[in-house]
């Protein structure tokens, strides 16, 4: 029997048997379920945001509405214009929330409590407009005229750096939800290793599991079998958000690409800081055989890794700051502030490779070191190992 | 054929094993015997690699167990050792394909040995579940679900009511017939020399007794006289002869050659003998003798 068949047959039994637990299923489908609702709640809200109602009252010029509907779209305001016979139906209607303001005749712009300047501008240069045609009309003057005489300097405008765009934006968003998944998983999975392993020894099935395969075997099992459970989690969450921002029609952009650049960059990365993280917790799962031990010891990946997750935060707001850079080739924490620079930003290929690189060669050197104090420590009695007795009791 | 040879290992300052040797030969039952913290464990688990012994080594058939020998190897650790949330049926079938079965043949030997030990209805079960013996069945059936050529049993008969031993004894003597070579540690002397053909005694890590049960008896020097006058246990003091209590019994201690005629004569001068019982010594007797005390 090949040692990859027994290790398929170990990483199979520690996938199903969390895969079939009711509190991981039903945490699943609460997420999923969760994240499959973003789409409708972002319509719904897209549905709210309709157009701001404003009402005209009294004597207007001429075209006084078609030119105040015209100023809306220049000013890119969303507006539908109400008539009211007089101004008290026009203060009731203000009042009752009907309408957000109301111009009235030549006078005045009718607000509830405050003013607001673009709707401001919106009604009065609308009417002005209206009436300077009226105006220029008596006086004879074309509109060219008119033109000169008010615009006798055109400037056009010019930006140094391209703006925000809303892709940057949604990459923003993208980077930092997928980086709370990222962090999450590589915990929470990275600790389901931990605890597989503290109980083979605590109940002393990983003597009869180790009468049959190698340690190295056991814990390369236990490490493919939770870490293919986190993919598929992380797939499910991802491919319900990829579904949910693909069929709502919520923004200008195409959501569907953002979430799965992000998605793609988040399995990457899991995979890898997986690798690391879980081989870690692996080994310190074999140094203690008792529940009551696991806080103290799960704190030490836990240090190492926090640290990284807020880099990552900096890495989105400036990714290519020496601060998210240096971070990013870190190995500890490269798994974070990489997946997060390579979303927001265009890294160079050769940054990535190299992060990767360096985080693969750490990985497994810490399998080296992991596999020995797992081999160690596995067998040893007795609620603690120190981490320096499983180092010497392995031999070689 | 099973050989452990020389085998030295060391935990710290206090030596577990000291030039252990013994054989276990082909489609027999050895009973390992020693009193507590001889070494017996850590003997069995060197067979596996569990513990790496400072110098010597286990062979089988005069090959170093590597991981394909041990694949046709079957353990039953000391303390019970299985998952406890994992379904009684799907255990048995997992440590089968772990050691090399495919899938439907691993399926059908869990389902055989359950069926064996009279589980069957708690194949769906839960081990933790499962009342102690019944655990203990399970556990052993785990050690023998792949149809292995060796069985290294620790305490497989602790805890088991005499149904439950009876029903392991002769699981394990039908194994044998099989074929299959069997080792296992237990402290209840009288069942080891019930099933056992061979025996190893040993004390401090060494090999103070070895051989076939019934040669050992034979061949000790020493032997053991009971009598009974007028129905009642006659405790007489007999000059120059050694007694031992054992379970309640008084008995004689003699060598074998000893004048048995004259401790008969005096006998039945104080009344009438109504059991004359002299015999080679049992199991207990020989541990006790090989470990002294």
């Amino acid at each position: 029997m090949s040692s990859s068949r027994q290790i398929f047959e170990l990483a199979r039994r520690d996938f199903m048997q969390r895969a079939k637990s009711k509190a991981f299923l039903m945490s699943m489908l609460l997420t999923v379920g969760v994240v499959l609702m973003i789409g409708p709640v972002l319509m719904l809200i897209d549905r709210e945001s309709g157009p701001t109602y404003v009402g005209v009252v009294g004597d207007l010029p001429p075209g006084a509405v078609g030119a105040i509907q015209e100023q809306a779209d220049t000013l890119g305001v969303d507006v539908e214009i109400r008539q009211y016979p007089d101004v008290s139906a026009a203060e009731e209607a203000i009042v009752e929330g009907e309408i957000a303001a109301a111009v009235n005749g030549l006078d005045e712009v009718i607000f509830r409590e405050e003013v607001s300047i673009r709707l401001d501008a919106v009604l009065t240069a609308g009417v002005a407009n209206a009436q300077r045609e009226t105006l220029a009309a008596e006086m004879g003057l074309s509109l060219d005229e008119v033109e000169q005489l008010l615009y006798p300097v055109f400037y056009s405008q010019r930006t140094l750096e391209p703006a925000e765009t809303e892709e940057d934006t949604a990459r923003e968003a993208g980077a930092l939800v997928g980086l709370m998944l990222l962090y999450i998983s590589i915990l929470i999975f990275g600790q389901f290793v931990m605890m597989g392993v503290m109980e083979e020894k605590q109940t002393r099935v990983v003597e009869v599991v180790l009468s049959r395969v190698k340690p190295s075997q056991v814990l390369i099992g236990k490490v493919l079998g939770i870490g293919l459970l986190g993919l598929v989690q992380i797939a499910a969450i991802g491919g319900a958000a990829i579904f949910t921002l693909s069929v709502a029609d919520v923004a200008d952009i195409d959501l569907t690409n953002t979430g799965t650049r992000v998605l793609g960059v988040l399995v990457l990365w899991y995979l890898l800081g997986y690798a690391f993280y879980s081989f870690m917790y692996g080994a310190l799962g074999a140094t203690i055989s008792r529940q009551e031990d696991m806080q103290g010891v799960a704190m030490l990946p836990v240090l190492l890794i926090l640290p990284g997750f807020f880099l990552a935060q900096v890495a989105i707001a400036s990714p290519e700051g020496w601060l998210a850079r240096v971070a990013s080739f870190v190995p500890i924490w490269s798994p974070m502030v990489m997946a997060v620079r390579s979303t927001v930003s265009d890294v160079p290929i050769w940054e990535v490779a190299l992060s990767i690189l360096l985080l693969v060669v750490t990985t497994y050197a810490l399998i080296k070191l992991g596999g020995r104090i797992y081999r160690g420590a596995i067998l040893q009695t007795g609620s603690k190992t120190k981490l320096r007795a499983a180092w010497r009791s392995a031999t070689s | 054929m099973l050989v452990f040879s020389a085998l030295t290992k060391r935990f710290g300052n206090v030596p577990a094993l000291d030039q252990l040797g013994f054989q276990v030969h082909p489609g027999r039952i050895l009973g390992f015997l020693g009193p507590n913290g001889a070494g017996k464990t850590t003997a069995m688990r060197c067979v596996f690699g569990l513990v790496t012994p400072d110098s010597g080594e286990v062979t089988w058939n005069g090959a170093p167990i590597d991981r394909d020998i041990k694949l046709r190897f079957g353990y039953m650790p000391e303390e019970r050792g299985l998952y406890p949330k994992m379904l009684v049926g799907d255990q048995l079938a997992y440590f089968a394909r772990l050691s090399g079965m495919d899938r439907k043949d691993a399926a059908a030997a869990g389902a055989e040995w359950l069926n064996r030990f009279e589980l069957a209805n708690r194949s769906a079960s839960k081990l933790e579940e499962l009342s102690h013996g019944n655990q203990q069945r399970v556990q052993l059936a785990c050690a023998l679900v792949h149809q292995p050529d060796v069985a290294v049993l620790d305490e497989p008969f602790a805890g088991l009511d005499p149904i439950g031993m009876e029903t392991m004894a002769a699981v394990l003597r039908s194994l044998a017939a099989g074929g299959m070579t069997i080792v296992f540690s237990s402290h209840q002397l009288d069942l080891v020399s019930d099933i056992c053909q061979d025996v190893v005694i040993i004390d401090h890590g060494r090999t103070v007794l070895t051989g076939e049960v019934s040669e050992l008896r034979r061949l000790s020097p020493t032997r053991y006289l009971e009598i009974d006058v007028n129905g009642q246990p006659w405790t007489a003091l007999v000059p120059g002869v050694e007694t031992i209590e054992t379970k309640g019994r008084h008995r004689y201690m003699l060598s074998r050659t000893a004048p048995i005629e004259e401790i008969l004569q005096q006998a039945r001068h104080d009344g009438e003998v109504t059991r004359f019982a002299f015999e080679p010594p049992h199991l207990t007797d020989l541990f006790r003798e090989a470990v002294g005390r």
